[in-house]
């Protein structure tokens, strides 16, 4: 009959395993549109550098968050993102802030204003800022206890992001990765857990209700560009299949950001996509997943026709995680 | 057991007033027993009480709110404000000897348990007295409670042998829905090893080949019982109820509604809590004012020095304990709810208290073992829901710890598997008509679990019989409450009664104040140590060397009680290397070392500067 010999060994272990666990959290970073599971809590203090890299094809420029189509337009696009998130705490609410720049390459035939262009850039895009606040839901998660007793229940927080138009531009192309014009985007990312909150079993219906922001483009191949506001609504049903793998049912519509060029008023956007993700957590720092979504209501030359396949890297870090795991493997 | 085997006589207990008008009604009782056959006990006046022993497996001296706990307990502690607790009430050390002792009254080397099923030594194999059930040469309370005239019913665990001879039909209840294993899963047949991957149930006499829907032990057991009082409820008949509940027993498994009532309320840690357990048990005069607290078991730390992420996460195990106590004291308040909505309430004794010590060993590292390993593929399969968040649903598998297991048991020292007093002393309540001491008083007697026996039976008007099946019958070892109930002594015992123990080659004596006990290493010395329990309930310090006479008298005890009973100490034990397991045994001086207590040194505010330039 064993009498729980060593425990302090076995509370260290447990301490350190625990911490450890933690850093499985931290959320993947991605541009406009983003995997489930993305706004998803974690420790405060926690860091991570997101890894996007993105293959679209379709009738707009995946660069331009406006995703203005061009009736005709067959583009194809690389694009990588790369980023920087924090985790913190505001007002004992869990918060982060990120930056994010995009990179790649797009080419294609693209009409504006009856003239034709078949063009192929490269280079950086504008880089966003984002900062995500709580506002119902769990408090933050300051210390290793508070992570271990949080499950998010029904989460709204408070979501802004604004892009800076410092990207590569040239006024003569109407295809370019910077967009020459301020962009931002007012949400509320939802999180609402279905069931119990136990990794291999967990379950959340998510929401993202965002409007769009642009500023005009006063030097659009020699022309204005304005652009409406945007309603963009993104669902994902999620859903553990073991502790370290989950996929997801995605789904995206996107309403109005009607376009006007010099007085020449475009379409409104009304369209739906739909996807699939999966992703697998490689170790305590390190999250992955694949992904692919597809416009569905694309047969008309004016609709919005994109599919994309998506792949991101995070790495994650929290500076009491790899103390431990230092000591872990003294 | 045939009906002819047992006199019945009036209920004593009933009567108000002790002397001539008991005297009278008892032998108007008894010639009514004699005159009329048992159907007719509707017309017995006045009524016999019905009866209900309330067990909690595992449960602590100290969980209760009315013996100090701060779990929420307001069912039971209004048992006890509405009867009398019991500060000095033995159990065994673990769970079959001491059910073993209630059923039978008779001594556990006598009864079959002289060892546990799970543990039985080469040496004690084939002897009468360690079949590792409840042998058929005794005579069970339900058994002659039965022939009595009562109806007796048992939900809960039984533990004292699965043979159809053996369940609980065979033994005397009348109705039952059991668990036959020692432990299980509360939410369906899952057992523990590959060997035993099913946990056995009976309903009525039947082995269940599934469980009811909607089946949660705790919830379930009530449901049935309530069921079986139903039933019967009208004809007459007065009945006697076994609720032999698995809460709170690990693994910690509880609806998620139960389980979130002490969020963080033990990150404190483990000596804080006891600390105020004990205050509020000396506030309620459980303890003397001067009660010193048992030392922390020496191989367990001062939660101080733990990151709060430790503590978050052992505090949590004793999070859902006291869930686990709370819900059971939940369905006791519907059972009890339900008496008192059929008007039975009033005339119902109920007696409650734990089996033994609370559990400090970690069952689920001996079931699953090690990597490899048989029972270590079976728990991966069935047992392995470790993230704390799955705490509670089926295939998770919570134990407390030793740390907590000390809190449970307050102030005392050990727990559940040894006989020192966190083993085997617990609380006890007995409320209802056969108690007429002040109502939320407490009692300091020397009480055990085999008085329950000679007792119920003198409420019932039964006599324990002389032979059973053509021999002698048992003896019995207890001694009845009543006359302690009724206000007209203090103990049941004497100065010169003893109690005696020993249950996997850890024995003990208590007389008096006294006690004598022998351990293992390193949880005892591997010889004879003495202990005064007025002066030293926690059992800090060892008297044999001072009181060489005292020590020579209880040793003569123990040999009487060893004689007399049968008692073959073990040739192999469950504790047999635990000292080798363990770190070595050291003193748990308070504020050593000194080097984890000492704070960041602050010097001045007005000596402190900035380097210069």
């Amino acid at each position: 009959m064993n009498n729980n010999g060593s425990p302090m060994k076995r509370f260290a272990c447990l301490g350190a395993t625990m911490m450890l666990g933690m850093a499985a959290l931290l959320p993947p970073q991605a541009f406009a549109q983003v995997p489930g599971r993305f706004y998803w809590k974690t420790l405060s203090g926690g860091s991570a550098v997101p890894l996007v890299f993105e293959s679209i094809s379709g009738n707009t420029n995946p660069f331009d968050s406006a995703h203005t189509v061009n009736a005709g337009a067959d583009l194809d696009a690389t694009m990588a993102l790369v980023g920087y998130a924090q985790t913190f705490t505001l007002l004992d609410r869990s918060a982060m802030a990120a930056i994010i720049l995009p990179m790649g390459r797009i080419s294609g035939d693209v009409t504006v204003a009856g003239n034709a262009y078949s063009q192929s850039v490269n280079g950086f895009g504008d880089p966003m800022l984002e900062f995500n606040l709580n506002l119902i839901g769990p408090p933050a998660q300051k210390n290793i206890p508070d992570a271990l007793r949080y499950e998010p229940g029904f989460s709204v927080d408070l979501l802004a992001d604004l892009a800076l138009p410092i990207g590569e531009y040239d006024s003569s192309q109407p295809l370019n990765i910077g967009q020459n014009r301020w962009y931002g985007r007012l949400g509320a990312p939802v999180i609402w857990q279905l069931g119990d909150w136990v990794p291999g079993r967990r379950t959340t219906l998510e929401f993202l209700p965002a409007v769009w922001l642009f500023g005009d483009n006063d030097d659009y191949v020699g022309q204005t560009l304005e652009t409406d506001p945007m309603f963009q609504l993104d669902a994902h049903l999620t859903r553990d299949f073991t502790e370290r793998l989950w996929g997801s049912l995605d789904a995206s519509w996107y309403s109005g950001g009607q376009a006007t060029v010099n007085g020449v008023e475009g379409e409104e956007l009304s369209n739906v996509g739909v996807g699939l993700t999966l992703g697998y957590a490689v170790n305590d720092n390190l999250n992955l997943t694949f992904g692919y979504k597809s416009t569905v209501n694309d047969s008309d030359p004016t609709d919005l026709r994109m599919d994309n396949f998506m792949i991101t890297l995070v790495y994650g870090w929290h500076p009491l995680i790899e103390g431990s795991r230092r000591l872990k493997n003294e | 057991m045939a009906m002819e085997t047992v006199m019945r006589h009036a209920p004593r207990v009933i009567v108000g007033k002790p002397g001539t008008l008991r005297r009278l009604l008892g032998a108007l009782g008894l010639v009514a027993a004699f005159a009329v056959p048992a159907m007719v006990h509707a017309e017995d006046a006045p009524r016999r009480p019905n009866i209900v022993i309330i067990l909690g497996d595992d449960l602590g001296f100290a969980d209760m709110g009315s013996f100090g706990g701060e779990i929420r307990t307001p069912n039971l502690d209004a048992l006890a404000n509405n009867g009398v607790r019991f500060t000095n009430f033995y159990t065994h050390a673990s769970c079959s000897p001491t059910r073993s002792m209630l059923m039978s009254g008779v001594d556990t080397h006598v009864n079959g348990l002289g060892n546990m099923d799970e543990w039985t030594a080469p040496n004690q194999r084939g002897a009468v007295g360690y079949e590792g059930y409840l042998n058929r040469q005794v005579l069970t309370l339900p058994q002659l409670l039965k022939d009595a005239g009562y109806h007796t019913y048992m939900v809960g665990k039984w533990h004292l042998g699965k043979a159809p001879e053996l369940i609980p039909a065979a033994r005397g209840f009348e109705r039952d829905f059991s668990l036959l294993d020692g432990a299980g899963s509360y939410w369906d047949m899952t057992n523990f090893t590959g060997a035993s991957p099913k946990s056995v149930f009976t309903e009525d006499g039947r082995y269940l080949t599934k469980l009811p829907e909607d089946y949660y032990a705790t919830k379930t057991y009530t449901d049935k019982l309530i069921s079986f009082i139903d039933a019967n409820h009208g004809d007459g008949k007065p009945f006697f109820a076994y609720v032999s509940h698995q809460a709170p027993h690990d693994p910690y498994h509880l609806p998620k509604e139960w389980r979130n009532r002490h969020v963080g309320a033990y990150d404190k840690g483990w000596d804080a809590v006891r600390q105020e357990r004990l205050k509020r048990q000396i506030e309620l005069g459980i303890q003397p004012p001067d009660t010193q607290l048992a030392e922390r078991m020496w191989f367990v730390p001062d939660p101080i020095v733990l990151a709060p992420a430790s503590r978050a996460i052992l505090g949590k195990k004793m999070e859902l304990y006291a869930g686990m106590v709370e819900n059971m004291d939940f369905h006791v308040g519907r059972l009890i709810d339900h008496l008192k909505q059929i008007g039975e309430y009033e005339n119902t004794i109920f007696i409650v208290f734990g089996d033994n010590g609370a559990e400090g060993t970690d069952l689920f590292k001996m079931i699953a073992g090690s990597p490899g390993s048989r029972d270590y593929l079976f728990a991966a399969i069935n047992w392995s829901q470790t993230n704390p968040n799955a705490w509670g649903d089926p295939g998770s598998y919570v134990g407390y710890g030793p740390m907590w297991a000390q809190v449970s048991m307050t102030p005392f020292s050990q727990y559940k598997g040894w006989v020192a007093e966190g083993g085997i002393r617990n609380a006890l309540i007995v409320s209802g008509p056969a108690v007429k001491r002040p109502k939320g008083s407490l009692n300091h007697g020397l009480m055990h679990v085999a008085d329950i026996m000679p007792t119920l039976l003198e409420i019932a008007g039964a006599d324990y019989p002389k032979t059973h099946e053509g021999r002698d019958a048992p003896k019995l070892i207890g001694k009845s409450w009543n006359p302690m109930l009724a206000g007209q002594t203090e103990s049941p015992r004497t100065s010169e009664d003893y109690l005696a123990w020993e249950i996997f080659g850890n024995r003990a004596v208590r007389q008096g104040d006294w006690k004598l006990r022998w351990q293992y290493k390193s949880f005892g010395k591997g010889d004879w140590e003495l202990f005064n329990l007025a002066a030293d309930p926690a059992e800090r310090k060892d008297l044999a060397a001072q009181h060489p006479d005292k020590l020579k008298q209880m040793l003569a005890l123990w040999d009487r009680y060893a004689q007399a009973n049968n008692v073959i100490l073990p040739s192999r034990s469950a504790f047999e290397t635990l000292e080798d397991q363990l770190p070595p045994r050291v003193p748990d001086d308070s504020g050593y070392p000194p080097m984890i207590y000492k704070r960041q040194f602050v010097p001045p505010a007005d000596m402190v500067v900035d380097p210069r330039p």
